[in-house]
C-alpha cells in the first residue's frame, strides 16, 4: 500500500493520487465534503473515491439516491451558503438530466446576481471510452462544458497532475468541472496505458490552472491534445522520432481557461498542428484550437489537420468503436500529413 | 393534512397584524408603481405581476427571521424580495436594469439576488430552485446555523421532476426546510385542474411522509400560521413541510397577457371576490384594528416610498457595457473584455 512507504514521492495511480488531494483537502477544511452515487461504501465506481467513506464518515461523504437533479442542485446551494461541496456526476453522459442545475444555476449564478454571489464547487465526473460501453457511458463531452461559460474545466492525464489540479479546483471560489478519464485511473479491470501512473508528492500541491504541459518538445510538428490522448500522442510520437520526425506534445491539462499562449508558442515554432480530441470533430475542442492558431498565428501555419471522433454516437462492438476513437495510427498519420 | 380554517386574527398579536397588512400594501402598491413604469416603457423585458399573491407573501415574509434564507421560485417574485427586505430603490433599479439594482443589472425582475439578506433568487427556469434549497438547507444543517430555508414554487412547477427531487432530498436528509407551492389554478394559460388531476398539490409531500397542507393563501393570517409552525418544526429538527398556498392570479401571467384562456367576467370574478388586499382592508378595519383615515395614511406614506425608488431608479446610470465582461467567474479568466482585437 501506498501509505505505508516513507519516501515524500510515491508511484500513484491517477485514482490513487486524486483521492489523496481529496482527502488532504478534507482534513484541512471542514467546508469541504463529497457527494455522489456510491462513493461511500463503494468508494465510486470508478475509484474516484477510494477508502474516503471510512475515514471521513456519512456525514461528510454522502451516498444519494439516483437524482442528479436533487444532489447537483443542492450542491449548488451549499456552495452558496458556504460551503465547498465536491459533488460526482457518475458518467458525463448523465449530464442531461441535471444540465439545468449544471449549467443555469452552478455557472450562471455568480455572473447573474452581478458577482455578489460566488459557487465554490467541484463536479467530478467520469469521461471517455474504448472499454465498449456504447453510445451513453463514453463519451468525453470535452467541448460542450467548456464551450459554456461560467465554469472552468480540468482534465488530467498523469496522476501527478491528478493531484495538483484537484486541490486547485477545491480551494478555487468558482465551479470547476473535473473530468476523469476512466481508462487513466489504474482500475483492475481496465489497464491503463503507461504514463498516467507517475510519481505524486505527500504534501499537498497546486496546479494552475491555465498552464498547459509540454510532455515532449520537439521542432517539427505539435501536437495539442489532452487526457488519454496524450499519452497516445506520446507513443505515435515515439514511433515517428524512429523516422526522424520531431514531434512536439501540448497536453492542456485545462480547458478553461485555454493557455492559449502555449498552443500559440508552440505552433509559431513547428508551423504545423495536429489537434487530437476523443470528443465529437465538429464545433469542439479540435475547433477551437485551429482557430486559434488561424487567428493568431496564420503567417506562421503551414498545415493543419484534426483528429477527433467523427460525428458518430461511440458505438459498442471492439472494431466500431476502435474506428471512430482516434488511435496512436491516427495520430501518426495525421502528423505524417502535415509535413507533406 | 388539509385545513380549510380561516383563523380570525385576534389569534396573532397585533403588532403581525400591523406587519402582514404593512407588508401586504408595499408590495401593491409598489407594484401599481412598476406597472405604469413598465406602461411608459421603462421597464425592460417581461413584468410579472404578484396581484392576488401578496396574502401569501407577506405571511411567509412575517413568519421568517431574518437570517432564514428566502429561495423564491415561479415567476410572481416582487413580493417576495419586498417581504425579505430588499428595498423599493434596489428593487426598482435592478427592474429598470440600472447599475444600481443588487445584480447590476444582470439579473432583472426574475432573477434579483441579496446574499446578504439571504435571499437566494437564480432560478427562474421553472422547478429548479428547489434543489438550491435543499443545498442551503444542507449547509445549515451541517454547521448548525439554526436558520431555515424557506422555497417558493408555482403550481406549474411541481410538474417538473426537478421539484419532486428535492422532495425526495430533503426528506431524506431531514432538511430545514419549508416549501410553499403558489398555487393560483394557472400555469400561464393552462389551469391545474387540467394539468394534474389532484384535487391538492400538497398531496405530493404524501408518499416521502413530508408534514403537508393545503391552505387559503389570500388569507395572511393562515399562511402566517402556517408558516411559522413549518419554520419553528424545521428549526427544532423536524424536517421539511410542504405547503399549498392557494391563491388567485388576479392579472395575466405576464403584463400584455390577452387571457384569451379565461373569460373576462371569470377574470372579474376572481377579482370581486378574491383580491387579498382589499378584503384584509376592510377586515381590519371592520374589526376596528385600524381606522380607514390611518389607512389612507400607510398607503400615502407607501407611495411616497415607491414614487422615490421609481425618481431614484430613473436617476441611476446604466452599467457601463464593459461590466458585461465581469463576473462570469469569482477570478475572471484571460480575455474577457479584451474583445476580438
Amino acid at each position: 500500500m501506498a501509505q505505508t512507504q516513507e519516501a515524500a514521492e510515491r508511484e500513484l495511480t491517477m485514482s490513487r493520487a486524486m483521492v489523496e488531494a481529496v482527502a488532504q483537502e478534507m482534513r484541512e477544511d471542514d467546508d469541504v465534503f463529497l457527494m455522489g452515487e456510491d462513493v461511500a461504501d463503494y468508494g465510486g465506481i470508478f475509484s474516484s473515491a477510494t477508502d474516503l467513506g471510512e475515514e471521513f464518515g456519512h456525514d461528510r461523504v454522502m451516498d444519494v439516491p439516483i437524482s442528479e437533479t436533487s444532489y447537483i442542485g443542492a450542491g449548488v446551494g451549499a456552495a452558496q451558503a458556504g460551503m465547498r461541496p465536491i459533488v460526482e456526476l457518475m458518467f458525463v453522459d448523465f449530464f442531461g438530466v441535471a444540465m439545468d442545475q449544471i449549467y443555469n444555476n452552478m455557472a450562471k449564478n455568480t455572473y447573474m446576481s452581478g458577482g455578489s454571489v460566488n459557487v465554490p464547487m467541484v463536479l467530478t465526473t467520469a469521461v471517455g471510452g474504448t472499454y465498449n460501453d456504447a453510445a451513453q457511458h463514453s463519451q468525453t463531452l470535452y467541448g460542450t462544458f467548456a464551450h459554456l461559460p461560467g465554469m472552468k474545466v480540468v482534465v488530467p492525464s498523469t496522476a501527478y497532475d491528478a493531484k495538483g489540479l484537484m486541490h486547485t479546483a477545491i480551494r478555487d471560489d468558482d465551479p470547476v468541472v473535473y473530468m476523469f478519464h476512466k481508462r487513466l485511473m489504474g482500475l483492475g479491470w481496465m489497464p491503463s496505458p503507461s504514463g498516467p501512473k507517475t510519481d505524486v508528492p505527500e504534501d499537498a500541491y497546486e496546479i494552475p490552472f491555465g498552464e498547459a504541459d509540454v510532455k515532449r518538445e520537439g521542432s517539427d510538428v505539435t501536437v495539442v491534445t489532452l487526457g488519454l490522448h496524450v499519452h497516445r500522442a506520446m507513443a505515435a510520437a515515439d514511433a515517428l522520432a524512429d523516422d526522424g520526425i520531431d514531434t512536439e506534445v501540448l497536453d492542456l491539462r485545462t480547458l478553461v481557461p485555454l493557455d492559449t499562449d502555449a498552443v500559440l508558442d508552440s505552433v509559431r515554432k513547428t508551423g504545423r498542428l495536429v489537434v487530437v480530441d476523443e470528443d465529437y470533430r465538429s464545433f469542439g475542442v479540435t475547433s477551437e484550437i485551429a482557430a486559434l492558431a488561424a487567428e493568431h498565428a496564420l503567417d506562421d501555419l503551414e498545415a493543419v489537420q484534426r483528429v477527433a471522433i467523427p460525428d458518430v454516437p461511440i458505438p459498442y462492438a471492439r472494431p466500431l468503436e476502435d474506428e471512430v476513437i482516434p488511435g496512436v495510427d491516427d495520430i501518426e498519420a495525421a502528423v505524417r500529413a502535415v509535413r507533406e | 393534512m388539509v385545513s380549510d380554517t380561516n383563523p380570525h386574527f385576534e389569534d396573532v398579536d397585533a403588532e403581525t397584524v400591523d406587519e402582514l397588512l404593512e407588508q401586504m400594501v408595499r408590495i401593491r402598491r409598489f407594484e401599481e408603481g412598476v406597472l405604469d413604469e413598465f406602461s411608459e416603457g421603462s421597464v425592460p423585458g417581461f413584468v410579472h405581476l404578484c396581484h392576488g399573491h401578496e396574502a401569501s407573501h407577506a405571511g411567509m415574509g412575517v413568519a421568517m427571521q431574518p437570517d432564514d434564507w428566502l429561495a423564491v421560485g415561479g415567476s410572481r417574485l416582487h413580493g417576495q424580495y419586498i417581504v425579505k427586505g430588499v428595498p423599493f430603490d434596489e428593487i426598482m433599479a435592478e427592474l429598470f436594469g440600472k447599475a444600481t439594482g443588487p445584480n447590476g443589472g444582470k439579473g432583472g425582475s426574475m432573477h434579483l439576488a441579496d446574499v446578504d439578506r439571504h435571499l437566494y433568487g437564480h432560478a427562474a427556469t421553472i422547478g429548479s430552485g428547489q434543489n438550491p434549497a435543499a443545498g442551503l438547507a444542507l449547509a445549515q444543517q451541517m454547521r448548525e446555523t439554526g436558520n431555515v430555508v424557506l422555497s417558493t414554487i408555482g403550481d406549474g412547477g411541481t410538474s417538473r421532476g426537478s421539484f419532486h427531487t428535492a422532495l425526495v432530498f430533503a426528506a431524506a436528509w431531514n432538511l430545514p426546510v419549508v416549501y410553499i407551492i403558489e398555487n393560483n389554478g394557472f400555469a400561464i394559460s393552462y389551469s391545474t385542474q387540467q394539468q394534474v388531476g389532484i384535487d391538492s398539490l400538497a398531496d405530493y409531500g404524501k408518499p416521502l411522509n413530508i408534514p403537508s397542507y393545503s391552505i387559503d393563501g389570500s388569507d395572511p393570517v393562515a399562511v402566517y400560521e402556517t408558516i411559522s409552525e413549518a419554520i419553528t418544526r424545521a428549526r427544532e429538527g423536524g424536517g421539511p413541510t410542504l405547503v399549498e398556498s392557494r391563491v388567485t392570479r388576479l392579472r395575466g401571467h405576464f403584463e400584455g397577457d390577452k387571457q384569451a384562456y379565461r373569460t373576462e367576467e371569470e377574470a372579474r370574478e376572481s377579482n370581486a371576490e378574491r383580491d387579498p388586499v382589499t378584503n384584509f382592508q376592510e377586515r381590519v378595519i371592520e374589526a376596528g384594528h385600524i381606522t380607514a383615515e390611518a389607512y389612507d395614511a400607510l398607503v400615502d406614506e407607501i407611495d411616497d416610498e415607491v414614487g422615490a425608488a421609481i425618481q431614484f431608479a430613473k436617476d441611476s446610470p446604466d452599467p457601463a457595457p464593459s461590466t458585461a465582461y465581469e463576473d462570469v467567474l469569482r477570478l475572471p479568466l484571460y480575455g474577457q473584455g479584451e474583445g476580438d482585437a
